[in-house]
């Protein structure tokens, strides 16, 4: 059976490490790809486990191969397809890829190819044997809940703290977490930066049993400060400020005759900071904007290098303002227009009590994810469907 | 043919290139055809990364869609690879999954390899070869083991639907797994192509008279076998699907009006009133309670039936400790 952990040595000798990307730009690539994703997800109306799932396979999948040799975008594309069809959400491969051109620069879609469908349907097949068939995916937001059930204390302060964790387990889907922690662990860690964030100490819990010192070790055997410190870290990273040299836009094309279609690529016209390839307002790194998650915005700490002073727990500096405020208080971003209708309402303004009905059923036509312009009839008949696969 | 292998191998020129990835990574070695089924064909073969260890290769085709390989399959595939976390003694090892690149593509097909450990012979085999009648022992661990992997899919919402000797493995320590389950909704696209003969002996009624069915079909395919590890022959050899229901109800007595279903096409009247046959004198020589336990399981109605889990809780395994 394929084991999917690997330690901090694995993720930095990674195929596209090897292939002379910089571990900076890969994380910048893996970042944005999960963003994507999730973005993408997110505007097609799946759930968080789809999303999740998605994310997961595209950590995995470079781990064993390139970024140079799979554009980000495409094999995002692919693990969002995949994960719908896994988790019983299957959205159409076209229907994602049109998505994904209306969130993606016209630079950055020509990645795709000149078929574009096809070149998921040959990615997917790819992503399946590199993956192995280990399509099952589990996530840290079932813990997180399960957990938050044996928490005793304030009621009200514990939804914020639970709803903040959430997000963090959201944005945690941008770093190779999932590459390096069980889900258990990872919803253990994010409970507690948000505890401590949030300002809600947990000092009783149901099963609570002597030889337990802290409410985890109910449900993770040894857990160490150190390495909670460090998946919080890792984390939180997010949210600092990007250098803002790290590597190009897309990897160089290898070998020019081997990759035509990236050679063609212009250089990018979307700043690198951003942290998401949706064109927003930039230099503000956003925090996910999820289905089923809370919509917030954050702004960077002011001060970059505080997270490095971080003293031992539990004497927590002051973090930026923003840290101390639970999300669902954040406005959500202004993902187009700052004068346009009111924010989404939070479908997760508090964790459900039992998992939300999230699957439309499976033979109904995907809803139509671009509402018809006013005064425009259905859509013009298309040309006949093509054969999938085209005649010899 | 796993990605750990790819990439060690010079990068692709393209993603349209896969072949050149599965080349570069062929993992296993075909020995010989073990078996042909409605499904596809299982294969001895080599596995070339593991010091060629020998492994049961099974050869799904799988059509494709519209939208690439269909989500039934993925589903399955899923659940099988989620099972194998538990490592049930009982349940035959999934080493792993691999596909055939593209080689069919152009009849929209894709051939799954799923790999198996390779256990050397089938129950069927085992009692061919046996020369004598099993001792209590012996029949009554393989009939726990029979239903504790019966259990084990239950527990996890998995029908198996074709228990049969045929795909219940043993060990060469004697011990019984299952084999062939999981894959019913991927079979079932590539079934209707083929026109092999399915054995019926296993089937319970309510399959064969076409209604619905659920765990409970597995629990009289098991008393089935369970018999036959008595007599070493089929309890119920029909042959045909009508001769099949006539055989059963020779054998428990045709059902009650009340017991018939409302919604099949075969009447009841269509069977001459049997009446049940007293068991005992079918399987002689055998444990009463082991005895008591497939008629338990021999019930025409599925929800009067035993589940499996009454099974393993039944008198005839916990009255002495198992070897």
């Amino acid at each position: 059976m394929p084991y999917w952990y690997y330690d901090k040595k694995d993720l930095q000798n990674t195929p596209s490490f090897r292939d002379a990307i910089t571990t900076e730009t890969e994380n910048r690539y893996r970042k944005e790809g999960a963003r994507f994703i999730i973005d993408t997800g997110s505007k097609m109306d799946l759930g968080y486990n789809t999303v999740a799932t998605g994310v997961v396979y595209f950590h995995r999948f470079y781990m064993f191969h390139s970024f140079r040799t799979f554009p980000r975008y495409i094999t995002a594309c692919c693990c969002l397809f995949l994960a719908g069809k896994v988790e019983e959400t299957p959205k159409k491969c076209k229907d994602i890829i049109k998505v994904a051109k209306s969130l993606l620069t016209e630079q950055k879609f020509a990645s795709f190819g000149e078929d574009p469908k096809e070149e998921v349907m040959t990615l997917e097949r790819i992503l399946l044997q590199t993956i192995k068939f280990d399509l099952q995916v589990e996530h840290p937001y079932g813990y997180l809940l399960k957990y938050a059930k044996c928490l005793k204390g304030d009621k009200a302060k514990l939804q914020k703290m639970v709803q903040m964790a959430w997000t963090f387990v959201n944005d945690s889907l941008c770093t190779t977490l999932c590459l390096q922690w069980e889900p258990e662990v990872i919803a253990v860690a994010l409970m507690f930066l948000a505890g401590k964030l949030s300002k809600f100490e947990v000092l009783d819990w149901n099963g609570r049993n002597p030889k337990h010192n802290a409410w985890w070790d109910m449900f993770v055997e040894d857990i160490t400060m150190e390495l909670l410190e460090d998946i919080c870290h890792q984390v939180l990273d997010l949210y600092s400020p990007q250098p803002q040299s790290s590597g190009g836009d897309s990897p160089p094309a290898p070998s020019p005759a081997k990759q035509p279609k990236n050679e063609k690529k212009p250089p990018s016209i979307t700043p690198p900071t951003s942290a998401s390839p949706v064109a927003v307002v930039v230099s503000k790194p956003i925090l996910t904007p999820m289905k089923n998650g809370a919509d917030i915005k954050v702004d960077p700490p002011k001060m970059e290098p505080i997270r490095y002073t971080y003293p031992a727990y539990p004497g927590m500096p002051a973090y930026p303002a923003v840290y101390t405020a639970p999300p669902p208080s954040i406005p959500p971003p202004p993902r187009l227009p700052l004068t346009g209708p009111p924010p989404p309402s939070l479908v997760y303004a508090e964790p459900p009590p039992a998992p939300p009905p999230r699957f439309p059923p499976v033979n109904v036509p995907p809803p139509n994810y671009f509402p018809p312009l006013p005064g425009r009839g259905p859509p013009p008949p298309g040309p006949p469907p093509r054969p999938y696969y085209p005649p010899p | 043919m796993s990605g750990a292998s790819t990439s060690t191998s010079p990068p692709m020129a393209s993603i349209s290139d896969v072949n050149t990835l599965f080349q570069n990574a062929k993992k296993y070695e075909e020995l010989n055809v073990i078996g042909t089924g409605a499904y596809g064909t299982v294969y001895k073969a080599r596995d070339l990364h593991n010091g060629g260890n020998i492994v049961a290769m099974k050869k799904v085709k799988v059509a494709l869609t519209e939208d690439g390989i269909p989500l039934s399959t993925l589903r399955e595939i899923a659940l099988l690879r989620q099972l194998e976390a538990y490592r049930h003694p009982n349940i035959v090892r999934l080493l792993d999954v691999c596909h055939g690149g593209q080689s069919l593509e152009r009849d929209q097909q894709l051939v799954l390899f799923l790999v198996f450990e390779h256990v050397d012979q089938d129950l069927e085999s085992f009692l061919k070869r046996s020369q004598s009648p099993l001792s209590h022992g012996v029949i009554r661990n393989m009939s726990y083991d029979i239903l504790s992997g019966i259990d084990f899919l239950h527990s996890h919402r998995i029908v198996h639907r074709d228990l049969k000797p045929h795909n219940l493995l043993v060990t060469c320590s004697g011990r019984v797994k299952l084999a062939d389950f999981g894959l019913a909704k991927t079979y079932d696209t590539d079934m209707k192509l083929t026109s092999v003969v399915v054995t019926l002996w296993y089937r319970p009624p309510e399959v064969l008279l076409g209604t619905s069915y659920n765990t409970a079909v597995d629990v009289w395919s098991a008393a089935c076998v369970l018999a036959q590890l008595h007599t070493r022959k089929p309890l119920l050899p029909g042959a045909s699907d009508s001769d099949q229901l006539h055989c059963i109800f020779r054998l428990i007595g045709r059902p009650s009006r009340s017991e018939w279903p409302d919604n099949v096409s075969i009447m009841l009247d269509s069977f001459p009133e049997y009446q049940p046959q007293d068991l005992a004198e079918v399987l002689p020589r055998i444990h009463f309670q082991a005895l008591e336990l497939i008629k338990g399981m021999l019930v025409f109605d599925p929800a009067k039936r035993l589940t499996a889990l009454d099974c393993l809780e039944h008198p005839y395994f916990t009255d002495e400790p198992l070897m």
